[in-house]
């Protein structure tokens, strides 16, 4: 049986989610109709989308809180100025480069979680990445991530390759264990390698019948899959792919991530769960304010992010991305003009499940007394009370105490970022 | 205790082949010759088969199982290109912390809006990268070129059990120290001495963060040099004991998570170890017991008393005692076993390894010994019952091509993109023993792509000669040769039948050639061992 007839058998049987579209998804939907769409587009499946703000992204910047003068006043090199600050609630605001998401924000398709972060007080970035990827903070030998403990824990969707897709040169920590897990550092590239594509084509043949004929074991259904994830991806021509909407996408890591996953959703491979890194977030030195090293890298998250709804159109009522981090940063600027590893951050969700146009999670305000041991904003939302309610919300997850050992999930404590 | 009289007597019944000459199975010589190659070695080189089996394969294994004896000197004359082995870890630190130095400045220095200092490289962080490929290729190099086969097997094994990750801050320059004399000197002596010697190791200090461990309330006596430990200064002065290396040395190093320690025996241990430091880590500093640091009162660990005051010595005696703890002999040795005999070893081969590691004191080479000398080892059901980890692949096939690795980390590269990218497993459980943790689709597929572009010749990092062990002739003589140079005779019908249409449609001499080595090192034959 071929695997895209695996996958609609298997999904034939999820409920259908969240048929509550979204305004601007609609919108979007009317564009997107131009072409003609895939007959499966009927299938409805939770998709989650994980980007991790590698190098602790600081989240006061990312989104200010410019209705306290303690941010003006600890900040008075790097912060952004009221006047450009894109305002959200009267409280919070956007920084002036992250503007290609304030339509999401509108449209209540994007939730920011603010003050969020680990129970753990480490400010080691290996640490606190090692956590947030495990799961089990303060537990180091925990020996998967926290997506592959839901993949494995939530076997309906293993049926295809492309359930659980890393886009980088290798799988990370998060999704490291036992469930199957693909990296893909290059749609284009995926599958065998040869100059010609009738080369290619005799090379794929002839290791999938040697494996067909004598691989036992883990090696031969790792090998099925494998093939069966090469056949799709030549179907899917990856190298033709034009985004719709006129969707714009960033040059860089990011924007080819996102495209790369916008078009697996696209083409109903069976993906439920992504994953990319967006690096340089650790701005010790020159951080800039409304112009400078963090904005040019928050400039490209947003536009990389808006881009992706675009691309994605109608699809969005399915899928809900995360931004996470490994913490925050110091509420005062340093000597350099930057700032040092501090506790809580912020995290953004969007998406068209998403319970958006609110900043969630309990504000601890930034008054030195208020402040993790005095300096940092302190943690009041524990990242896991978050990371499980998209599990279970959005992708239905049922076992969170199994993919987080250790800590009891309570939906009272969910930061409400799904609409339910 | 029914479990420990069988452990006796089913050990005694499993040591007996100790002194047979031939091994206890039903594998003809040249079988078991390419079974043991496959496990005691990264896989034969061309002619290797039927050389230890002209030896007798016990003769073998009990050659490499006294490294003394075996020269190496073609091996120490490659490492001699490895300018790495030149630096000690204070060079090592130099360069690092000469590298951020200038980053920073150059940040400093920069239009605020200019985010990017990677594209320009410094010339020192440039040689710092190199320095630091060309370790993790040193690794590839000697496990493919050394005459002391099981000897670097059982390097790799404890770079594993001891794992350390080279991307954490000090660990950078701290990790080339902690391979070449903490791990390489110790890899078949003693359990005990390789405990103690990690254990005081700044690269294991640093990484499960001990070197920061001090009893609550003390403070250093020279707070200056205290506060320059911090790096970038803002670092909080610790402030009690941390756990880390506690909980690891009991759960992964030792016991084993099911070694019957408490909550309470952690802490203990942490506190016995608090004061084990490092003399400044970012100067890579060697170790050193601060013993302002250590908490002086009475602890117990597995109903044990230590009692307060006897500073270093506590640690030490604890170490030793780990060493020798069952728990910590049966945890090993079936680590030991899953490596060498099957991800799922029998009891059998356990209880013999852990008899072994008994009469020896924990002496490797005879725990190692009475594991190939016992019958699960030659087992019908174990032989080719493995797969290959990435670095088992990629060095058994630059072996069976008698490929000639060079100093460039390409090599490295290939096992990383295989998903076993070395020193660089984050968590200190080491890279897992079980085949789930490497097989899977995307890996097998890069493994395929690795052999087509080795066979090829086009494989980055390596020389490959076919000549010397293919022959270019008829369709039918290439198979014979492939299956029996490459594949050990294991080649399926079916692989032959795939091979045979394949030849069939290319004129080319070279080209089939380089067509049917790459399929047999990309299929499934290859992959096990």
């Amino acid at each position: 049986m071929s695997i895209s007839r695996r996958v609609f058998v298997k999904s034939g049987g999820l409920a259908l989610f969240s048929l509550g579209l979204d305004p601007l998804f609609l919108a979007r939907a009317a564009f997107a109709s131009y072409r003609p769409l895939p007959s499966s587009t009927t299938l409805s499946r939770p998709i989650l989308v994980c980007l991790f703000q590698r190098g602790a992204v600081d989240g006061l910047n990312m989104i200010v809180p410019h209705g306290d003068p303690i941010y003006y006043r600890e900040r008075p090199r790097i912060a952004v100025p009221e006047k450009d600050v894109l305002d959200l609630d009267g409280y919070f605001g956007l920084h002036p480069r992250l503007a290609a998401l304030q339509p999401l924000w509108d449209s209540k398709s994007l939730a920011v979680i603010h003050a969020v972060g680990s129970p753990d007080a480490t400010r080691s970035h290996f640490d606190a990445q090692d956590y947030l990827e495990s799961g089990t903070p303060g537990v180091k030998a925990t020996p998967d991530g926290w997506l592959n403990r839901y993949c494995q824990h939530d076997r309906e969707h293993q049926d295809t390759p492309f359930r659980a897709v890393a886009f980088g040169p290798q799988l990370p920590r998060i999704l490291a264990g036992t469930a199957p897990s693909l990296a893909i550092d290059d749609l284009q590239a995926f599958g065998l390698r040869a100059p010609q594509p009738v080369a290619r084509d005799r090379l794929t043949r002839a290791f999938e019948e040697l494996y067909a004929g004598s691989a036992t074991g883990l090696l031969s259904t790792s090998s099925r899959e494998a093939f069966e994830a090469v056949q799709m991806l030549q179907r899917l021509d990856p190298g033709q792919y034009r985004p719709a909407n006129q969707a714009d996408y960033p040059r860089g890591k990011l924007g080819k991530a996102l495209l790369e996953i916008a078009q697996l959703i696209k083409a109903d491979v069976g993906l439920q769960v992504a994953f990319a890194d967006v690096t340089g977030w650790d701005t010790h030195v020159n951080q800039g304010a409304t112009e400078g090293q963090l904005a040019g890298r928050l400039d490209d998250l947003g536009k990389a992010l808006a881009a992706f709804t675009r691309d994605v159109g109608e699809r969005m009522r399915d899928v809900v991305v995360l931004t996470m981090s490994e913490f925050g940063r110091t509420v005062r600027e340093n000597g350099n003009s930057g700032t040092d590893h501090g506790h809580a951050t912020a995290m953004l969700v969007l998406g068209g499940p998403v319970n958006g146009g609110k900043v969630l999670g309990k504000w601890p305000g930034l008054d030195p007394a208020q402040r993790f041991e005095g300096r940092d904003v302190a943690v009041t939302t524990d990242f896991r009370d978050l990371f499980a309610e998209l599990l279970a919300r959005h992708l239905g997850a049922r076992d969170l105490s199994a993919i987080f050992p250790g800590f009891t999930p309570d939906p009272a404590r969910f930061p409400g970022a799904i609409s339910v | 205790m029914i479990g420990g009289v069988c452990l006796s007597i089913v050990g005694a019944q499993h040591a007996a082949p100790l002194q047979s000459p031939t091994p206890a199975t039903a594998l003809t010589p040249r079988d078991s010759a390419f079974h043991a190659l496959n496990r005691l070695a990264y896989g034969p080189r061309p002619g290797e088969v039927p050389r230890v089996a002209a030896e007798g394969v016990m003769r073998w294994i009990d050659r490499q199982l006294s490294v003394d004896g075996i020269d190496d000197h073609g091996l120490a004359e490659r490492e001699r290109q490895f300018q790495v082995l030149e630096y000690d870890r204070g060079d090592l630190a130099a360069m690092y912390t000469a590298a951020q130095r200038e980053r920073r400045e150059r940040k400093l220095a920069a239009a605020p809006d200019t985010m990017a200092d990677k594209d320009a490289a410094s010339p020192i962080a440039q040689r710092g990268r190199r320095l630091a490929g060309e370790f993790a290729d040193l690794a590839v190099v000697r496990a493919a070129l050394s005459e002391r086969q099981l000897y670097e097997i059982m390097v790799d094994f404890w770079t594993n059990h001891f794992n350390v990750y080279f991307a954490k801050g000090a660990d950078r320059f701290l990790t080339p120290d902690y391979i070449e004399h903490t791990i390489r000197p110790r890899a078949m002596g003693k359990f005990a001495d390789l405990l103690i010697a990690t254990a005081k190791s700044p690269a294991m200090l640093f990484y499960l963060d001990n070197w920061e461990s001090v009893a609550p309330g003390t403070s250093p006596p020279f707070p200056r040099s205290a506060r320059r430990r911090g790096g970038q200064g803002v670092r909080p002065m610790p402030k009690g004991i941390n756990e880390n290396y506690a909980r690891e040395l009991l759960e992964l190093h030792t016991l084993g998570v099911d070694g019957g320690y408490t909550q309470q025996d952690v802490i203990d241990v942490a506190r016995i170890f608090t004061g084990w430091s490092i003399e400044r880590p970012q100067q890579g500093g060697d170790f050193e017991f601060h013993e302002w640091a250590h908490d002086r009162g009475d602890k117990q660990v597995l109903g044990v008393r230590f009692e307060g005051g006897h500073n270093m010595d506590e640690g030490i005696r604890l170490l030793k005692l780990l060493a020798s703890d069952p728990a910590t002999m049966h945890h090993v040795s079936r680590k030991l076993c899953q490596r060498f005999v099957s991800d799922d070893p029998p009891d059998g081969c356990v209880d013999d390894a852990v008899a072994a590691w008994k009469r020896s004191s924990g002496d490797m080479r005879d725990v190692l010994r009475a594991i190939f000398h016992g019958p699960d080892f030659w087992a019908a059901e174990n032989v080719r019952a493995k797969v290959k980890t990435p670095l088992e692949f990629v060095v058994s096939a630059a072996r069976a091509v008698d490929a000639q690795p060079d100093t460039s980390p390409r090599l490295a590269q290939v096992v990383a993109r295989l998903g076993e990218p070395l020193y660089l497993h984050v968590a200190p459980d080491g890279y897992p023993e079980r085949e789930t943790a490497w097989v899977n689709s995307g890996a097998l597929l890069d493994r395929m792509n690795a052999a087509v572009a080795l066979a090829a010749g086009k494989l980055q990092g390596v020389t490959v000669a076919l000549d010397s062990i293919v022959s270019a002739g008829g369709a039918e003589e290439l198979i014979g040769v492939v299956n029996e140079k490459i594949l050990g005779g294991t080649m399926s019908e079916n692989t032959k039948q795939v091979l045979r249409r394949e030849l069939a449609g290319i004129s080319d001499p070279m080209q089939a050639r380089a067509l049917a080595v790459g399929l047999a090192i990309g299929g499934p034959e290859f992959q096990r061992q």
